[in-house]
């Protein structure tokens, strides 16, 4: 190395980054080569000037809006009913959890990794635009996966990320709707869809559901919503539930109050 | 809490403890925000910006996956910066351009800082991003090697002849 330039070392070199012995051997070099030093002098001006920049400083408005944001956000932890099966599962649901979300950011990172290095920049951010919905969307679908069943209300409640939420999400939470264990995680599946009953796929899972359902507060609100959009398809499955032995006498009540306006 | 590192404070976060991350915004918030500044060059967008990224930061807390907190913050933080131009339906040439005119107007620069700045604009913007990254955020080069989707040795060589180039044209300037 000492005949060597050692102009790729600079930096780290005046880093102080280096083993010692690489460190004393551009030493030697520098003493005899008037080029690198030069280099170094340089080099030296400019890293100085990144140590003495001033950085600019945010308003208060940045903390307190944080401050605000972080308040909402616990207020609505605490409206999630606890749930004994979190505490049981939690750490290897957290593992799975890790590992799935892990490889979401990967890809996203990866991505944009690739975007910054592209020349054609356009091409790849109109390829690109929906990138971040991309990374909601695999956090979604991984959260509603989930071992414990609050991380899968979490995963639910993340559809309002959503302006148009894809068929797969839909699918996703159909199938939370259809056949979760946890009566919570149902109930948010639900409350979740009704805002989507446009969509023919939602009405098809309500009258499933309505088929399936075992737990009344459920009953309720799904006969609801599927009186409210008038939807004729739903009056079979009520008629079934009237004769069932193990439906609930208030559900019975309510069905034969609404059953007219859908005949 | 002085004493725990970012990593297990998120972690901590991770698992619910919501509080904790009143830490991390005040260790980190003004590194976040000084990013996007130089990046963009505009002191409002930059303040909405930062606030994106802490919103994102509680929002997926539970998606942390234990590696580098910095990295992770930083990348969120492209990641918004990005989101941001694509919805404007703005290029990286138009990052530079507007980032230019406006710390040209900034009143309130040391003439270092301004000679700097002007220096830093004149890169493009992908190689500022790992310049910012590097020398004021002290990010390591296998983290950037991470982020980037690179090796820490070409991100390395990169980082090394990037500098070259800023010497340069910041020596011309000044
Ligand atoms: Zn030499």
């Amino acid at each position: 190395m000492e005949n060597e330039h050692v102009l790729d070392l600079i930096p780290e070199y005046l880093d102080g980054s280096l083993d010692k012995e690489t460190m004393k051997d551009i030493q030697r070099h520098l003493e005899k080569c008037p080029q690198c030093q030069q280099e170094t002098k340089e080099m030296e001006a400019l890293l100085k000037a990144f140590k003495s920049d001033v950085v600019p400083v945010p308003s208060e408005r940045l903390r307190s809006r944080f401050e605000e944001a972080l308040e909402a956000e616990k207020a609505s932890m605490g409206k999630v009913v606890p749930l004994p099966l979190e505490k049981k599962n939690r750490n290897w649901a957290s593992s799975v959890l890790k590992i799935a979300a892990s490889i979401a950011l990967l890809v996203a990172s990866f991505q944009m990794g690739s975007v910054f290095q592209q020349k054609k920049i356009n091409q790849e951010l109109a390829q690109l635009k929906d990138e971040n919905l991309d990374m909601k969307q695999t956090a979604m679908l991984s959260l509603m996966e989930n071992q414990s069943a609050s991380k899968r209300i979490q995963g639910v409640a993340y559809i309002d990320e959503f302006e148009n939420p894809d068929e797969s999400i839909i699918q996703a939470l159909a199938n939370r709707l259809l056949n979760d264990e946890n009566d919570n995680v149902r109930l948010t599946a639900f409350e979740a869809l009704s805002k989507y009953t446009s969509s023919e796929t939602v009405k098809n899972v309500f009258i499933e559901a309505l088929e399936k359902e075992k737990n009344p507060s459920i009953q309720v609100a799904i006969i609801q919503t599927l009186v409210q959009i008038q939807e004729k398809k739903a009056a079979e499955p009520m008629k079934k539930l009237l004769e069932k032995e193990d439906t609930q006498p208030f559900i019975k009540e309510q069905i034969k109050a609404v059953l007219p306006s859908l005949t | 809490m002085e004493a725990l590192s970012d990593e297990m404070i998120m972690q901590k976060v991770a698992e619910g403890n919501l509080d904790l991350l009143k830490v991390l915004f005040d260790r980190h918030h003004k590194h976040v925000y000084n990013f996007l500044f130089k990046m963009t060059g505009d002191r409002m967008l930059s303040e909405d910006l930062t606030q994106d990224v802490f919103y994102k930061l509680i929002k997926y807390r539970s998606s942390y996956n234990m590696g580098s907190f910095k990295s992770w913050l930083f990348t969120i933080a492209r990641n918004s910066l990005k989101t941001h131009f694509t919805r404007h339906h703005k290029t990286f040439e138009d990052i530079e351009v507007l980032a230019y005119q406006s710390v040209e107007d900034a009143h309130d620069m040391t003439e270092n800082n301004a000679h700097l700045q002007n220096a830093l604009n004149r890169l493009p913007p992908e190689d500022r991003e790992l310049i910012l990254l590097n020398r004021y955020q002290e990010i390591r080069y296998d983290d950037l090697a991470e982020m980037m989707g690179s090796s820490p040795g070409a991100i390395k060589t990169k980082v090394c002849r990037i500098l070259k180039k800023l010497k340069e044209i910041y020596l011309e300037t000044i």
